[in-house]
Parts: C-alpha cells; structure tokens; sequence
C-alpha cells in the first residue's frame, strides 16, 4: 500500500478541521478527494506529506510512519516519494523551465539533465527547456509543475486544485497529462478539487466532511 | 464636472502610513540613516563655522579698525619708524599708529612634576594715546590701584582674559632669547582670543631692543579720501620700496579663512559621505517597497491613480522621510557641535584654531542648506523607485504578470559615468579646492553602482554553469543572475559604503606610510632641543656662543642648527616658512639628504644662492625646479651688496608645514641677514653618551649663561618626536575610522533591509521548497548563499571602486588641498579584512532575515494566491 492514513484527526485550538479520516491509496491508484471550502482538504493533503502536523492518528506512506520521523526524516522522505502539484503552479521565476523541473533530481543528487528533458518531452514542453517561466501560459506552467511532480519517479503525487487556474479545454489537456503520466510511472495520485470534471477519470472519488472521509 | 481635489494627501495618510506602521524597522534605517548624515555634516560645519567666527572675532579686536596697514615683508618683518612721520604729513591720512607685534614665551608655575611650562604670549606694542580710536579692544585699562601714567612704564603688561587667567596678576617672566625678563601686570586689555600682553610701543622697543622699529603702521584715512589712489599715489613715491605692504586689515582674517578652508571642506565633505550611503539605503528600501508594494500600486492604477501621481506618491514618502530625518539630524548635529566645542574646543584635528573655545554660532541659513541636503538625498534616492511605481503597467501587474524589475537604466550609463568621473578627477583645482575632483569621486561611485548589474551578470554567468549539478549554490546563484538589477540595489547600499570605507583605509594608510618615512628623513639625529616655535621663534632663540658651546660638550659628536622664521610673501596668501639650515653639499647626489627631497636635487649655478622649495610653494607661489625665485629677493632688500639672485635647486617633501617651506643654507643666510641666531638644535651622540647627560650638560650650559634660562630648553629624542607625531596623525585621524563604521553600518543597513524584505516576499518559493522535500536548514542555507554571493559582488566592486577613489584622494584631493604629495600604499590585509567582514555581515544578516520566513508559515504560504 502507497499510501495508508488511519483515525487521522486535527483541530486549530478548539476548532476541529477534520477528524477520524482513514484512507488507503494503492500504488498507481487515483483518488480524488472533494469537499466544502475550509474543510481540511489541502490541510490533509498537508498531513500526507508530512508538511503539517495532526493530533491524532497516523499516516503511512510506503510503510513508514511519518509522525515517527522527524523534520529532516521527513523532508528526505518527501523528497524521495511524493510529487506535488499545486493550484497556482509554483514553480521558481529566477530558473528556466529545464532547471525547475531538475530539482528533484538535484535533491537527490541524480543527473537531472536527461531525464528533465524526457519528462518535458512527455507533457509536451520538449522544446521549452530554456524559457524562464514568465514566457510560458497558464496551462504549459502547469504542464511543467507535473513534470517536476514526476521526474524523480516518487511513489505519491499529491495535487492540490491543479486545474484550478485554468480554462475548461486547458484544464482538462492538463488532468489528461497528470494521469497519463502517474499511471505510466505507477505512481498513486490523491487529487483535491472542487471541479467534477477534474474528477472524471479517478478511481474514487471521496468527500471530505468535518465527521471524516465519505465514500462518494 | 468638479475638478477633484489631489488623492497624494488622502493616500499618504493611509496607504502610505501603513506601510510605515508595517516595516517600522526599514523604513526608521532610512531616516536613521538621513538623520546621522545630516547631522555629522552640519555638527561639522557648525564646530568649524563657530571656531572661525572666533577666530575672526579676536583677530578683528586685535586688528582694530583701521582703514590700511603698512608691513615690511623683509626676512625680519621689521618696518623703519621713520615712516610713521612720513604717512603722518600725507593729506589723506587722519591718524596713523605705530605698533610692534611680538610672540614669545611667558613662564608659567611650576607644574606638579617640578617642570617648567611655558605659555606662548603675543605681545603687542601700541601707543596708548592712540590706539582707542583704532581698535579699542587693545586700550591698556589699569587696575584701579595703579596710576594713569603706568601706561607708560617700561616694565609694565596689560593682559587680556586668556593670558591673565593662565599668568595670574603680579609679576610675569617674559623670555627673551635664553634669558628671562620680569615684567608687572598693571592692568587688562579687552581683547578677546589667545594669551595677548600689551605694553607701551616705546617700552617695548627698549624692552625686547627693537629700537626704531615697528611690525606695522595702522592707518585711519580723511573721511571721504580714496584709499585706492592714495595707496597707488604712496607706492608710486621714490622711498617706496618692493618690500612694503600697503593692505587692507580685513585681509588677515580672510586669509585665516583660507588657511582652514581646504581643512575644512575636506572634513564637511568628509562627512557627508554618511549622507551620500543614506542616499542609497534610502533607494534600496524604496525599490524594495515598491516592488512589494507592486500590486497595490497596480490597483490603485485602475482605480484610478495616474502614473505620475503614483511618482509623486512614492517622492512623497521620499520627502516624509527625508524632511523628519533632517530635522531630526539637525538636531542632533546642534547638540553634537555644542558638546564637541565644550569638550574638544573649537579645534578637531587640523591645529588651526588650537586654544579656541569658542561659543556655538547657529546659523539658520546653514541649518536650511544642510536640512536640503538630507531632504535632497532622499528625493534622489526615491527618484528612481518613484519612475519604477510611475510605470508598471496596472493590468498585468494585478495578473501577477508583470514582474516589476528595478529600473534598467542603459548600458552606456555606468561606464559613461565612470570615464566622466575619471576626467573631473584630472582637472585642477577650483577656487583652491579639489572640487573637480570631489565630483569625479561622486560620479565615479554612481558609475561603479550603475555598473553593477554588469558585473552580476559577468561574474555568475561564469559561475552558474560551474553549480549546475550542485542544488542549493545553484538556486542561491541563478536567483543573483537571473534579477541582477534587485541584487545590485540590495548592494548599492554595501557597495558605496565599502567603497568610501576602503579609499579611506587606503588614503590614510598612504599618508601613514609617507609621513613615516619622511619622519625618518628629517628626524636623523639622537637629540633634538628647541627654544620656540612658530611666530615666537623670532624671540626665543639660541645665540652663536650657546651654540658654539653646545658643539663641544661632552658625548655630543655633532651638531645641526636650524633657524625658523616666517616670512610674508604675498599679502593674500598665508606666511611662507623659512628654514635655515647647513645645507651646503648635503643635497646633490647625496644618498643620506638632510631634507625628503621629491626628485634630484640640482647643482647651484655659480653666482647665485640654492634654495630647495617644499611643494607647496610649486603649487602656491610658481617655484620650479631649475628656474630663479625672485619673490624671496623682497625678504633680504636692504642687506649689504647687490640683489641676489634666488636658484631652486631642488623640491622637498614638507608635512609639517602646508603652506610653503624654503630652505636655505646656514652660511649664505647669515651672509644676507648678518642673523646667526638659532631655534633647534639637533645632537648626534657619541656611543657612549646618554641623551639624559647631554641635556642635563646642555641645561647648565644655558645656566650659566642665563640664571634659570636651562628650564626654557625643550628637550626630545628622535623616537618621542616620532611617537608624538604619529600620535598625533592617528588622533587626527581617528575621525575617519568612525566614518567609515558609520558609512559601512548604514551600508550594513541597506542589506539587512533588502534581505528581509526579499525573504518575506519569497516566503511562497520557501514553502515550495519546502514541498521539494528541502529541509529548514538547507533553505537558510539557500539565503545565507545568497546573502554571501551578492555581498562578496558587492565587496568585490566596493574595493575595486575603493581603490579607485583613494588614487583620486591620495593622488589628487591631498595634493590639491594640502600642496603634497605622497606614496600609495594599499594595506591588503586591513582591506581583506574589511571585504571579508562586510560578507560575512552580509550572509549573517541574511540568514537571520531567512529565520522569520524559512518556518512553518512558508508551507502554508504555498497556497495563497500569489
């Protein structure tokens, strides 16, 4: 199991944000996660990462404890194995598009300079590498975002309202891209949004409720 | 429609007024930073304005108020009586007064040690009967006991307040030569200034044996004469000779002002280099908030806000900071000029206005001219982050789109600005001054700056490919390379203060390193005795006999004489030393020279008498090596045989004295003025001699020939000489080196205020960083790298830019204020050091800016819109 998330529960002083949330994620499965605003959603997504912290419960990513693990453990842990994709792509103004989709790959201290150029070549952008990111549209910004979610391979990518930014036929060229490129790598996605349409080719599709996580 | 009133009021009331409650501590280095540049200027300009005020005060009571003064410019300044009956008979003069103007030593009580000290007094010589209807501050009033006819007693002094404080009332010992003359205090004088005696002119003369002569004749016109035809009408007479000054009294003060100036302007401009540094702190915090404030900018653009409104808010903001900053600068100037004169007095190393305490003088004027200064640098500062708010392009700019990059002036600009700073800095002085050279030196600097983006861009284009594989220097270097006008703004600030801090360091290091070399050159012997220095030189002195038996004491090997005299060879100019010396084949080819000669000394044509001229007399009075000096011909008029023609044979180096040496030969001297009296001696021992026998055997020489004249010898080794001179330049110099912390520390400020405005703004790359799977310490390592790569480019362009400005200062800001020269002398460690210190402050203040943004808060920043 990928991912394995048991009991998980959070609150912001007296305000519970979720709690009791169980999930398991397959390798190269898709779940899509769906819920109101101010649910929890990117909070738990935070959790799986172990970029947030949760009173209650565990999460598990490739049979490892992530509340047993300190900062650094997680960071590495991350760095290894999870992949994230964010609404507003994120990626840095100052490094062309070749070196934002090499830092994985740097972190790992692993050659980045071809596999970076495969990977733009999957999703399109083979001939890009060399523009800063201020020179690209909405939709290829994201197209790169993915890229650099998935050129180390991680085992978990996690996207937060990917297509959030985006018009309707970018948007869905992008969730087209997104699967087609976790499922070639075997890699699980765990996808929170708002949009139905986004949620189309998901595995399951859960909701995120205050009481925990609801079968769709 | 209603024309709407302005929105700048509103706007800077709130929007405005929040960003100052937001980054308090930014925008308080921007004031701090106008404030103490304002205030270091105007303290200085204050100290030395009131020092001068003073100065004049006292000269001007001394001076009295006569409308022309005649003065013999002769070796021995003395003026014939005869002329005073002569002016007396022209139609034109109303009154003319003779006086005889002395210095000399009074003695003073024995200090605790058991030593003597003594006082330098002026002592003037003037007509009593007279002297109220020209300057009445030197009218002798007798104490109450003393009776009228005092005034005329051979051996009676009336003192002002500086004397009289220091002498007390009673009986006085006035040194004459090597001996020692009582005279009683009879009563005061009101003058202000120094220590001052006056006596009856005819005592005087019989008193210290100048009979039939005078130092000047003070003359009060008719009303209604023409000075000017009377003074050509005089000078067109047949007893008119060459060596007579006919001038206006007031001259004495405006030269006294020329003395101090190139002193002075140096240290205001000195000073203003913490307000030059402010400039930049000012525009580095300015472009910073309106690059943050990008958006806002943005809105208010399409709610409206024209761009050149936008402009005038941010010149606005400028102008808030700039205007409470120099109040508040000139403020604290005031209170640091009131405490600098009461603890320092009016003198802050130069010696020109030594022995002043001067009270304060607040100008407004001044206080409005330095006030503009501060107000000034702030608007400038602001001007180009005010064209950046003026034309960012709202729409995009809302998107998230346009990026506001600081203004990217044209390429040709740094290197224009260079070369023009460059060509000032060659010019030739203006008005005496280095000003040329001052602009280039300011215009060298904003060229430096301007270049700076090149230079980014040089320097990492070449690192980058080198980092390529490695991550953390790779995302601290392209960042550098890829927004090269923001990291040379973050720098400016580093880039101008290291710079002024190294020309500095190099300027001081150079003169350091002359003056210690010259030290040895002039200081060769073991011992060094004196009997007065300066104006009083002319009554303390060493007779031939003293110096005849001093030659022959025990354990002395050798013996140098010198005499020192002040001479006046242009009415418009300060006095010109005299230093007569043996000198004869000392100079040509010689390896040990008796003077620090700047070139080879040349042989003297047969017929005429060598003289070897200190640089400033090139500058001041033409000398050149190889040609005649006729105007020292008006010294020695008078003296037996026919003129003599004066040959420069060789130019010398002279710190002690700025403005003019000249020295000659003992024996030809002696030949022109029959004078053979001495001022300093210089001993060279025999091995087994000390220097403590020497002048223990020198003091009872002068005993003997003077009861008590042995405490009136001045006594110093070679290396007390060396080690008080040096003191005495370090002190002088100290100044410099808290400019320099202060100038740095603004700098300081600048980067600090970059880096933490940067670092917040980048909390969303920190939390994706973050989500890369980067831990809290590799991220602060990213800044820390950061923080390291822009200040060593900033370090390394303000040494480069340093050692350029200190050629222009040691090459052509000292020779052109002071009239010498010196060798460049680069301190590699000391400027190491300092680079490496402004780095390391660098990366350290960057990393603690990383600490508030690096946290928790940067991942939960990733999903704010951006």
């Amino acid at each position: 199991m990928t991912l394995q998330l048991h009991n998980l529960s959070k609150h912001y002083g007296d305000t519970p944000v979720f709690s009791k949330v169980s999930l398991r994620v397959a390798a190269g499965e898709f779940v899509a996660i769906v819920g109101e605003s101010g649910v929890g959603k990117s909070t738990l997504l935070n959790c799986m990462a172990g970029l947030d912290h949760w009173d209650a419960g565990t999460v598990q990513l490739e049979g490892v404890d992530i509340g047993a693990l300190d900062e650094d453990g997680r960071a590495m842990l991350r760095r290894a194995k999870v992949g994230f994709v964010f609404q507003a792509f994120h990626v840095l103004p100052h490094l062309d598009v070749l070196q934002n989709v090499s830092l994985p790959l740097l972190l790992l201290g692993q050659a980045p300079q071809q596999r970076a150029q495969a990977m733009l070549e999957a999703v399109g952008l083979g001939a890009l590498g060399a523009r800063l990111p201020q020179q690209l549209s909405g939709g290829q910004l994201q197209r790169v975002a993915i890229a650099r979610a998935l050129v180390h391979q991680p085992r978990l990518l996690l996207a937060d309202e990917p297509t959030g930014n985006l018009d309707p036929n970018t948007a869905a060229l992008v969730m087209r891209a997104l699967v087609q490129q976790c499922r070639s790598h075997g890699a699980a996605l765990v996808l929170v949004t708002h949009s139905e349409a986004a949620t189309s080719g998901a595995d399951r599709v859960l909701h995120l409720r205050a009481d925990g996580m609801h079968a769709g | 429609m209603a024309r709407a009133s302005s929105p700048l009021w509103p706007l800077l009331k709130s929007f405005s007024r929040q960003e100052l409650l937001q980054h308090p501590w930014r925008n308080l280095a921007a004031l701090v930073s106008v404030m103490l540049g304002v205030a270091l200027a105007f303290s200085v300009h204050l100290i030395n304005a009131s020092a001068l005020d003073e100065f004049s005060q006292a000269l001007r009571a001394v001076g009295g108020q006569a409308d022309l003064e005649l003065r013999s410019s002769t070796v021995n300044a003395e003026l014939d009586e005869s002329w005073l009956g002569r002016l007396r008979q022209q139609p034109e003069v109303a009154l003319a007064a003779p006086v005889l103007e002395l210095s000399s030593y009074a003695l003073l009580a024995q200090a605790e040690d058991g030593k003597s000290r003594r006082l330098p007094l002026r002592l003037l010589g003037v007509d009593p009967l007279q002297i109220a209807r020209l300057a009445p501050d030197l009218m002798p009033l007798p104490d109450s006991t003393e009776a009228r006819l005092e005034l005329f007693a051979p051996d009676r002094v009336f003192l002002n307040a500086a004397a009289s404080l220091a002498l007390g009332s009673g009986k006085v010992q006035l040194q004459q030569g090597l001996q020692l003359r009582t005279v009683s205090v009879a009563g005061s004088v009101r003058a202000a200034g120094g220590a001052l005696a006056v006596m009856d002119i005819a005592a005087a003369q019989d008193f210290f044996n100048r009979m039939g002569q005078l130092s000047r004749i003070d003359i009060r016109l008719q009303p209604g004469a023409d000075r000017e035809a009377f003074v050509q009408r005089l000078q067109a007479s047949a007893d008119w000779n060459s060596s007579l000054r006919l001038a206006k009294p007031g001259d004495t003060a405006e030269r006294l002002g020329n003395l101090s100036r190139a002193y002075r302007v140096n240290l205001t401009v000195l000073a203003l280099i913490a307000l030059f540094t402010g400039g930049f702190l000012v525009f580095s915090v300015l472009a910073l908030s309106v690059s943050r404030r990008a958006q806002q900018f943005a809105l208010l653009g399409v709610l409206g806000l024209t761009g050149a409104q936008r402009l005038r808010l941010v010149l606005l903001e400028a102008a808030a900071l700039g205007l409470l900053g120099s109040v508040l600068g000139l403020a604290l100037g005031t209170g640091l000029a009131a405490m600098a004169l009461r603890l320092l007095g009016g003198d802050l190393g130069g010696g020109y206005f030594s022995g002043e305490a001067p009270a304060l003088q607040w100008s407004g004027a001044a206080a409005m001219v330095f006030g503009s200064m501060g107000l000034a640098t702030a608007l400038v500062g602001a001007w180009w982050p005010a064209r950046q708010a003026q034309a960012l392009p709202p729409a995009q700019t809302l998107k998230g789109l346009g990026v506001v990059q600081p203004h990217r002036h044209a390429a040709w600009m740094g290197p224009a600005l260079l070369l023009a700073g460059a060509m000032l800095a060659l010019l030739p002085p203006l008005w005496d001054m280095p000003l040329g050279a001052y602009l280039g030196v300011a215009l060298l600097l904003l060229g430096g700056i301007a270049c700076l983006p090149w230079l980014v861009g040089r320097v990492l284009d070449r690192v980058a490919p080198l980092l390529a594989q490695r991550l953390l220097p790779l995302l601290a270097v392209e960042r550098a390379r890829r927004v090269r006008e923001s990291a040379a703004v973050a720098v400016s600030g580093v880039v101008a203060s290291l710079s002024l801090a190294v020309a500095l360091t190099v300027m001081v290091s150079s003169f350091r390193h002359s003056v210690t070399s010259w030290l040895d050159t002039v200081l060769p012997a073991a011992l060094y005795v004196r009997s007065g220095v300066g104006s009083a030189a002319a009554q303390a002195y060493f007779d031939p006999a003293f110096v005849q038996a001093a030659s022959t004491l025990p354990g002395v090997q050798r013996l140098s004489a010198q005499r020192n005299l002040l001479l006046n060879l242009d009415p418009a100019k300060p006095p010109v030393a005299l230093v007569v010396r043996n000198l004869e084949g000392h100079l040509e080819g010689s390896a040990a020279s008796p003077l620090p000669l700047v070139g080879a000394a040349l042989p003297v044509p047969a017929g005429k008498m060598g003289l070897y001229v200190s640089e400033a007399m090139v500058d001041l009075y033409g000398a050149r090596v190889g040609q005649d000096f006729a105007p020292l011909q008006q010294a020695f008029e008078g003296g037996a045989g026919k003129p003599v023609e004066f040959f420069v044979a060789g130019i010398w180096r002279d710190y002690a004295r700025q403005f003019g040496t000249i020295a000659m030969d003992r024996a030809d001297y002696a030949r022109l003025s029959r004078d053979e009296r001495v001022n300093d001696l210089a001993f060279w021992l025999t091995p087994e001699a000390s220097t403590e026998g020497v002048e223990q055997s020198l003091r009872e020489l002068a005993d003997r020939q003077s009861p008590g004249a042995g405490q009136l010898l001045e006594f110093s080794s070679a290396t007390q000489l060396r080690a008080t001179t040096l003191r005495i330049f370090d002190r002088s110099f100290a100044v410099t080196y808290w400019l320099q912390a202060v100038a740095v520390g603004i700098g300081l400020f600048g980067i600090a205020a970059s880096f933490s405005a940067q670092v917040l703004a980048r909390r969303k790359e920190f939390g994706l960083l973050a989500h890369l799977g980067l831990t809290r310490k590799q991220i602060l390592r990213v800044v820390a790298t950061e923080g390291a790569a822009w200040t060593g480019l900033g370090a390394i362009a303000g040494l480069a830019l340093g050692l350029a400005v200190a050629v222009v200062l040691v090459k052509v800001v000292n020779p052109q204020s002071f009239h010498w020269s010196m060798e460049l002398s680069l301190p590699w460690a000391r400027l190491l050091g300092l680079a490496l210190s402004v780095v390391a402050a660098g990366t350290l203040t960057a990393w603690l800016s990383g600490q508030a943004a690096a946290g928790r808060d940067a991942v939960l920043a990733v999903k704010e819109d951006w």
